[in-house]
């Protein structure tokens, strides 16, 4: 199993009260499985996307990633456990300003500290070209459109061949023809490399694409 | 994995190293470390020029100096421990030219063994061929300084008029080993032989002058010597090795270096101030990229790692620059302070640039880095959620940092803890004055109506605790530098402003008591204005109320001075007009006891009032009276004043010569000359001469300090160029929005440019106006003189802070009009 979530519960305490944001969250995702996860705006599926991936704790509850049970490890750890096995595309494509596309997306191999199969350097070329970005590599993200930024954030996410992507609504700030390219993209290399997807959008017909659709109301999966 | 974090920092910087945050970062460190390696640099110049003089600093392995004769013991003592000996007697003359040129002397009439140590350079013309001299003037010759020859008009082989004789020029001294170094020596050298010292009519009893004996000889021998020499009692006898230097450059130097220590530590606190700002930006963009590497598996430590590269490698490449910079600055310094220590100073070595580095360090250390670690803890999920609150770095963390940063820093740089941490705290209170004055002056502007500078005032009113900051920092460089030129100009000027036009020109002593009742009637045949003649003993304190000086800790360092050396006494039997007492009573009830008059201020230096007792070793009798009066003395009058004045009674049976103090008209150099022709032993000193040398020291001095005050003002710029940028974002979006409304881009650049007007105006007034209150506070209160408001301060402040600010401002914000408004509101910057 990729995931599992076992009664998953995250809440916060403000000055005056104390906010559920997920209640009670079961899930399990196997190795290769497509799962959307929709919902309103505030239902909590990006905090859950947080807490699968190790980004956040649950307040009680277990989560495992890739056998790991998370909630015994600490930030280190966590990031541990992501290195090189889960890749992440973000709405606002999350690249460093100061790299250039090849060098966001050498990123996460050499945090990962992955050198075989050929140079970090050519893995990270020939992830950008499979992109279509060959001629785009020493572009900074200033210099590039909101649909290339977006590629190199997918390329980023594939290079280091993770087990699980995690997907937060990654069209959300493109244009639709320019948002469809990019998930066509982002599914193609997921199948090519045989990638588990948790992709979190409130868009019905691309979560219509996934092998599963999980639905999040107040902080519940339905 | 060094090499990968050293490789993703290393990238980091070098393609965010154009971003304007790194920039301000960057060049806040290169100006502190160039403020500090320029002084650094400059202090080891001299430093070392005295390491390699200090073997024959003193022309020998040791040497006795005292203000009387050398007792024959000493040179028995000499002579049985197998040491060379050879004498040295200094006082000043005056000497006259056949062209009736006359030029105060310092003379030196030296043994035929001189130098013991080092060698004694000699040349024919100035700056020509040097020989080393292989022997002393020979018997009606001289040698002179070329300052001498220049002055005078002289060359070798000319004669010039010197005391009883007249004598031939045989040389110029090339290089002196125990005088060059000589800071602050007023008149320049001429060299003679002991052997003619007798015949030259110039030394009587009681005269001015200071005997040396140069010791020289196996290092066993003479430490014997030392320790029979401290064992002894010689009083009046001083003792000086190889070891401990010449005291007067010493402390001439390390004043020097405090001094600009102290205008370079002013510098590096303003530019702490912008690696401080500089760092809140880029922090936040750090925060951005440690969450975004530890979401793809960095651990904290790769990312503090990364940090901690990218810090070292900014903290390198400012020292390279910041020591480049520095080391070139260093030679303003020396040109305007180098001659004071050394003819020629010889090349630094590289141990200032260790400073640059260690400031530049901890400037990063204290001012970058506590807020860069809180970047590392910003929760991971920052990535998803932009809303998340953002890791604020912990106010006591920064703050604590920064003052033990800025504490070293300011110790280390006037090598004094104590100085330093007053240092701190005063320039701290000074920061603090000017940045309440700019919230006053902008509460004040914001009132304003005025339809012209709207959008400027507006500015103003949104961000008041950024240009408050603005203006104190930039007002603080301004301060010192307009201060500075109160100090070269107004006060320079109101002192020498309140000497009277007939104020006495040349003090005359040496005046012998024989011919006394001579030298007046030759000044009242020339009908020269003059004082009366005032008999001057050399004495020495030795208790005060039974108790000696020597055991009393004195409140006062200068009465410390005082009551360590020889000072002069005067005996008077009826009170002088220009002298007030002001406690007591003049010689009270029995003239015929000893008794002693204090001056007011010297009494509270040396701690002592009406009914103590006061002994003085005068040769080798003493005198001991009681303190019956204190005298008020005006001492800008250049009349001949005394600190003690004694009753006759007891005094006036010692070996004294006589002083007084004349003012000549007109034809000056000719009464000089007749003088001197008629009265060989006496020295006519010309005081506009020795102001004007006075002033010279003092001017200089400023100009020095005021050039490294050059780095505070641009360390102040930076402030102003930091701060604007940590509003950046906000001048981004109203300019985007501006312009989408239809605004011009001239339209943004004017208000832009009345903003930054109005910045550089108000820190212009503020400056000026702290400048000329201290300046009327300083001259006023302090001096009592009469202070003249001097407008150009504020035209030059006002327009100085305009132009710097102006500058600085529309550097900074010149990307927020360059930037295209649908990139703003899409916000990809």
């Amino acid at each position: 199993m990729i995931i599992s979530a076992r009664e998953v519960c995250k809440s916060v305490s403000t000055e005056e009260t104390e906010l559920t944001i997920l209640e009670n969250v079961n899930l399990d995702l196997a190795a290769g499985e497509v799962l959307a996860i929709v919902g309103p705006s505030g239902s909590g599926k990006s905090t859950l996307l947080g807490v699968l991936a190790g980004l956040d704790s649950a307040s009680s509850g277990t989560v495992s990633l890739l056998e790991q049970r998370l909630h015994d490890l600490d930030e280190d750890g966590r990031a541990a456990v992501r290195a090189g096995a889960v890749g992440f595309v973000f709405q606002s494509f999350q690249l460093l300003p100061g790299l250039s596309a090849l060098e966001n997306v050498m990123l996460p191999l050499e945090l990962a500290n992955i050198s075989e199969a050929g140079s970090v350097r050519q893995r990270s070329m020939q992830q950008l070209a499979d992109v279509g970005l060959e001629h785009r590599l020493g572009h900074l993200p200033a210099q590039l459109s909101g649909g290339e930024q977006q590629r190199v954030a997918v390329a980023r996410a594939f290079v280091s061949t993770p087990k699980v992507l995690f997907a937060d609504e990654p069209t959300g700030n493109l244009d639709r023809a320019t948002g469809d390219k990019i998930i066509d993209l982002m599914f193609r290399l997921r199948a090519e490399h045989n990638t588990a997807l948790v992709l979190v959008t409130h868009d019905e017909s691309l979560a219509s694409r996934c092998d599963r659709v999980l639905s999040m109301n107040d902080g519940r999966l339905q | 994995m060094l090499q990968r974090d050293f490789g993703l920092a290393w990238r980091q910087l070098r393609r965010e190293f154009r971003l304007s945050e790194y920039l301000v970062l960057i060049f806040a460190l290169v100006l502190s470390v160039a403020a500090v390696t320029s002084v650094g640099f400059f202090a080891n110049r001299v430093e070392r020029a005295m390491a390699a003089q200090a073997a024959t600093l003193l022309a020998a392995d040791a040497v006795i100096s005292s203000p009387a004769p050398i007792t024959s013991e000493i040179y028995d003592r000499a002579a049985e421990d197998g040491l060379r000996i050879t004498d040295v007697t200094e006082f000043p003359s005056v000497v006259l030219t056949d062209e009736g040129e006359t030029g105060l002397v310092s003379v030196k009439a030296v043994g035929s063994a001189y130098p013991l140590r080092g060698d004694l350079k000699l040349s024919q013309q100035l700056y020509g061929k040097e020989k080393t001299a292989t022997d002393v003037p020979t018997s009606g010759t001289v040698w002179i300084d070329p300052r001498l020859a220049g002055r005078l008009n002289v060359v070798v082989g000319d004669q010039l008029v010197f005391g009883d004789n007249e004598v031939t020029i045989a040389s110029l001294i090339a290089f002196e080993p125990d005088g060059s170094v000589d800071a602050f020596q007023l008149a320049p050298r001429l060299m003679m032989s002991s052997d003619d010292l007798a015949d030259s009519g110039l030394l009587g009893e009681g005269s001015r002058a200071r005997y040396r004996l140069l010791l020289a000889g196996d290092e066993s021998s003479v430490e014997t010597f030392v320790e029979w020499f401290e064992g002894t009692s010689f009083p009046n006898m001083r003792l000086q090795t190889v070891e401990e230097g010449r005291p007067a450059v010493r402390s001439a130097l390390i004043n020097a270096r405090r001094f600009l220590g102290l205008a370079a530590a002013v510098a590096v606190l303003l530019s702490a101030a912008a690696v401080a700002l500089a760092a809140r930006q880029i922090a936040e963009r750090d925060m951005n990229t440690g969450s975004l590497m530890r979401t793809f598996g960095a651990t904290g430590k790769t990312v503090l790692r990364v940090v901690l590269i990218r810090l070292s490698l900014i903290a390198l490449l400012a020292t390279v620059v910041g020591c480049t910079v520095g080391y070139l600055a260093q030679f303003g310094l020396s040109a305007l302070l180098g001659q004071w220590f050394a003819a020629e100073l010889p090349a630094p070595n590289l141990t200032p640039l260790f400073g640059g580095l260690m400031c530049a360090v901890l400037a990063l250390l204290g001012f970058c880095l506590p807020t860069l670690l809180r970047a590392i803890d910003t929760p991971v999920l920052q990535v998803l959620r932009r809303d998340m609150p953002v890791a604020k770095p912990s106010m006591l963390l920064a703050l604590s940092s920064a003052l033990i940063a800025l504490g070293l820093l300011l110790a280390w740089l006037t090598r004094d803890w104590k100085l330093g941490l007053l240092m701190l705290v005063a320039m701290l209170i000074v920061i603090g004055i000017l940045t309440v004055i700019s919230r006053i002056l902008i509460a004040l502007s914001v009132r304003v109506k005025s339809g012209y500078l709207r959008r400027a005032l507006e500015s103003l009113r949104r961000r008041p605790e950024s240009v408050s900051l603005q203006i104190a920092a930039f007002s603080v460089g301004l301060l010192a530098i307009l201060l500075l030129t109160l100090v070269r100009n107004d006060v320079l000027g109101a002192w020498q402003r309140q000497i009277p036009d007939d104020a006495p020109n040349f003090f005359l002593v040496n005046i012998q008591p024989e011919e006394v009742s001579s030298v007046e009637s030759f000044l009242s045949a020339r009908n020269v204005q003059n004082d009366a003649l005032y008999p001057m003993i050399r004495a020495r304190l030795e208790t005060i109320n039974g108790e000696p000086v020597v055991d009393i800790k004195f409140d006062d360092r200068s009465g410390e001075r005082f009551a360590e050396r020889d000072f002069n006494l005067s005996y008077l039997q009826e009170q002088r007009p220009d002298n007030k007492v002001i406690a007591g009573e003049w010689w009270g009830s029995d003239p015929s006891a000893p008794q002693f008059s204090v001056e007011e201020d010297f009494a509270k230096d040396i701690g002592v009032g009406i009914g103590d007792e006061l002994r003085f070793r005068i040769a080798d009798k003493v005198v001991v009276g009681e303190i019956t009066n204190l005298r008020e003395v005006d001492w800008e009058s250049f009349a001949v004043n005394f600190f003690v004045v004694g009753t006759p009674m007891g005094l006036d049976d010692k070996p004294a010569t006589f002083v007084s103090s004349v003012y000549v008209a007109d034809k000056q150099g000719e009464f000089v000359r007749d003088l001197v022709s008629e009265f060989s032993g006496v020295t006519a000193i010309e005081i506009g001469t020795m102001l004007k040398r006075v002033t010279g020291i003092i001017e200089r001095a400023a100009l020095a300090v005021q050039y490294v005050f050059l780095f505070t003002m641009l360390a102040g710029l930076l402030v102003l160029w930091a701060s604007v940028l940590a509003s950046r974002r906000e001048r981004f979006r109203e300019a985007a929005i501006l312009r989408t409304l239809g605004a011009s881009r001239s339209y943004l650049a004017s208000s832009t440019t009345r903003e930054f007007a109005l910045i550089g105006l108000l820190a212009g007034l503020i400056a000026s106006s702290v400048a000329a209150l201290i300046g009327w506070v300083v001259i006023e209160r302090v001096m009592e003189l009469s202070y003249e408001f001097n407008l150009w301060l504020w035209v030059i402040g006002i327009f100085a802070g305009m132009a710097g600010v102006l500058i600085a401002g529309k550097l900074a914000t010149r990307p927020v009009l360059n930037q295209l408004p649908i990139a703003v509101l899409q916000s990809q910057v």
